[in-house]
């Protein structure tokens, strides 16, 4: 199977992605710009967009149902935590999504950043306890979509009787959505092997990923890669638009990631913007130099069409499969993409086959 | 001026439906946007205020389907009903006000306790109907501190504890900054939520002495008042009964008599559906135009206002006069007579409503 290209959709609207702090981030969903970057990523032949979750944000379930009535062929991967809702309410409305839009919708179960933020939720679990009440989350979810009939579970932090839901998962070929789980944590690794997702994992030399998925390829599991993309006709001019993007974000982003790094509880985050300070290309291609400015999310891909098609190839040698893309902007970097990196990534697939 | 509502058009929705037929059905209720949307347009052409999304494990999730079904429309609202114990307030606030920046705040929420304890069990709920109350109060009220947006919430409760509760969206509507709460059910705990928490009590309907009796309180509260109610109009009183008839001949001919809405009741713990079905098997007339006659068969709201036009508005008003102002209604089928009572009823209403302020 070729490489699958996803996009992030966490910033359409937002020109200045990732430079101000969450509480200031608006979570209202300008409706005109996310249609708009649906359209585009649909041209471009993108498969997910990632409607990402947090409490600064617009909800994810409800804005993917609403865009998926506006649009035909993207599909959503929608980021989900547990903890906020009883997994009987959550697959009905997933269930509910997927009837509205053909099944195009798939699930990313992330752990939460940070106690803080779940506690507005009325979430008090530590963080490894998240992960075992995802787990747990999740057993309930596949039994309900695999339910012939009645449903009881009787768990350590869900118990649920005689559930039904009488509107299914449908989608085509599927009874049940394709899932994801993102992180970079051993947590991360063995969850994403336990219920068949594919692990979304930040980046790393392609060696070092090599390593973090091989739990995940001695089982024959799926990994993609969460990265930033600066890709221009030479080294020189992605280095220049990089650099561009340094100066633009400024100073008082810096201290924002600061005080977001202090609280995150994330591994994943917490080693990608520790990494950043101690070097700034991880690989020729590799760039963490955003990272202190603009967090974790801005470790990037930077170079030529044909370093980051080599950089990509690279990656697939290593066990990743899918790509998860943000750019600055994302929609003229999404049309780069499209035009320049991904006729060159499938030639060098057909020729490897 | 009353205020009306409709219930939204299930998909795969047949002429004569009722919760005995439903079940029977093997084809279960899935959210279906076209003769839905197409539903939603009717009504926004007819006049009619907004659309009851109802909530349930027989349905689709009611906040997803008004997302969809929301833009496919430009004046409606969408009342979606909620209740509380499956989702933490945060989310449900998060949900309704992402779902109101699509709408331009074209959302309400009708806040009901579920009526079957079986049901909610599935979803993880295990309290009793006052425990449930209990707690759809605190949950409401963390619900509103999150809408103020003035500053982080912090509550530790009985069911509900949040700490620096905040979010980045907001309530998005003309001069509202949160959603109107209607809050339904006949029992005492639902008329104190609906005192302490609520806009408008939404209740079944009962003879307008006895509603207007009920209202009292709620009207010096400063609630509105409302009631869930069903329509058989026609061109004349005689051909509504005939519809009435036929529909309840229906019913007996073909559902067997374990399906009908006894089964139900009987594992049912709301208060106000099991006194509509008591009500229902002593009375079959409450007035000369409220028909109890289908609750056996659809259900407490189906008790029915019965007639032509000008009766059928009449009773309207008889209930406008009790203190009611809005209504939630429905019908069999419901798009054909949500079609009647926009064309025909309708303008009656108004008309009344017009002398009755001039004079």
């Amino acid at each position: 199977m070729g490489l699958r290209f996803h996009w992030s959709m966490s910033a359409a609207g937002d020109p200045d992605r990732a430079t101000k702090a969450r509480s200031q981030v608006s979570g209202i969903p300008d409706m005109d710009a996310h249609v708009e970057f649906c359209r585009v990523a649909e041209q471009c032949g993108v498969e997910y967009l990632l409607t990402a979750c947090g409490f600064h944000r617009p909800d994810a379930l409800v804005l993917a149902a609403a865009l998926g009535m506006v649009t035909a062929r993207i599909k959503f991967l929608v980021a989900v935590r547990s903890g906020l809702f009883n997994p009987t309410v959550f697959a009905q409305q997933v269930n509910t999504i997927s009837v509205l839009t053909g099944g195009r919708i798939a699930l990313n179960l992330v752990n939460g950043h940070s106690d803080q933020e779940q506690r507005c939720y009325g979430d008090f679990l530590g963080r490894d306890q998240r992960y075992a009440r995802s787990d747990e989350f999740l057993d309930v979810c596949r039994a309900l979509w695999a339910a012939r009939g009645p449903l009881t579970h009787h768990g350590r932090y869900f118990r649920v009787e005689n559930a039904v839901l009488n509107t299914p998962f449908l989608a085509p070929g599927r009874s049940a959505p394709e899932l994801y789980v993102g992180g970079a944590s051993a947590q991360a690794v063995q969850q994403a092997c336990r219920y068949d997702a594919c692990l979304l994992t930040t980046p790393a030399p392609p060696e070092e990923l090599a390593a973090r998925l091989a739990p995940i390829r001695a089982r024959g599991g799926r990994a993609g890669l969460i990265v930033g993309l600066i890709a221009r006709p030479t080294r020189a001019a992605a280095v220049a638009a990089a650099e561009q993007l340094l100066a633009r974000a400024g100073g008082a982003a810096r201290v924002v990631h600061r005080s977001f790094r202090a609280q995150s509880q994330s591994a994943a985050f917490a080693a990608a913007f520790d990494q950043s300070l101690d070097r700034e290309w991880l690989t020729p291609t590799l760039w963490t130099g955003a990272v202190p400015v603009m967090g974790p999310s801005a470790t990037a891909l930077v170079g030529s069409y044909d370093d980051i098609a080599a950089a990509l190839l690279a990656y697939r040698q290593a066990g990743i499969g899918e790509f998860l893309f943000l750019g600055w902007p994302d929609l003229e970097e999404m049309m780069r993409f499209a035009n320049e990196l991904s006729p060159r990534v499938r030639e060098q697939e057909a020729a490897l086959c | 001026m009353l205020t009306f509502h409709w219930r939204l058009l299930q998909g795969g929705e047949q002429a004569g439906s009722s919760r005995a037929a439903a079940a029977l059905r093997p084809e279960t209720p899935r959210p279906d946007p076209a003769p839905q949307s197409a539903f939603c347009r009717l009504a926004e052409d007819l006049g009619i205020a907004g659309v009851l999304v109802d909530i349930g494990a027989a349905k689709p999730d009611p906040i997803v389907l008004s997302a969809a079904l929301g833009l496919a429309t430009s004046r409606l609202e969408f009342m979606v009903a909620c209740r509380s114990g499956l989702q933490s307030p945060a989310l449900l606030v998060q949900q309704i006000n992402t779902l109101s920046a699509l709408l331009d705040g074209r959302v309400s929420l009708n806040v009901v306790a579920g009526t079957s304890p079986a049901e909610q069990r599935g979803y993880g709920d295990f309290l009793d109907h006052d425990q449930r109350y209990a707690r759809t109060a605190e949950f409401l009220a963390i619900c509103k501190a999150l809408w103020r947006q003035d500053g982080p919430v912090n509550v530790t409760g009985r069911y509900y504890t949040v700490a620096d509760g905040r979010l980045g969206s907001r309530f998005i509507a003309p001069a509202r900054h949160r959603p109107e709460l209607m809050i339904g059910g006949g029992s005492p705990a639902a008329r104190d939520l609906a005192v302490s928490h609520g806009d408008c009590w939404m209740r079944l309907p009962d003879t307008p002495a006895a509603v207007a009796a009920a209202s009292r309180p709620m009207l010096a509260a400063g609630k509105a008042v409302g009631l869930r109610l069903s329509l058989i109009g026609a061109a004349t009183r005689r051909d509504a009964l005939d519809i009435a008839c036929a529909l309840r001949d229906d019913v007996d001919r073909t559902v067997p008599e374990r399906s009908l809405e006894g089964g139900f009741i009987a594992r049912s713990d709301s208060i106000s559906f099991k006194a509509m079905h008591d009500v229902a098997a002593r009375t079959e007339w409450l007035t000369p135009a409220l028909w109890t006659g289908l609750v056996r068969s659809h259900g407490a709201p189906a008790v029915a206002l019965v007639g032509d036009a000008d009766e059928i508005a009449g009773a309207l008003i008889d209930f406008q006069q009790a203190g009611v102002s809005r209504f939630i209604l429905s019908g069999w089928p419901k798009a054909e007579s949500m079609q009647f009572f926009g064309e025909h009823v309708l303008p009656r209403v108004r008309r009344l409503e017009r002398r009755a302020a001039a004079e």
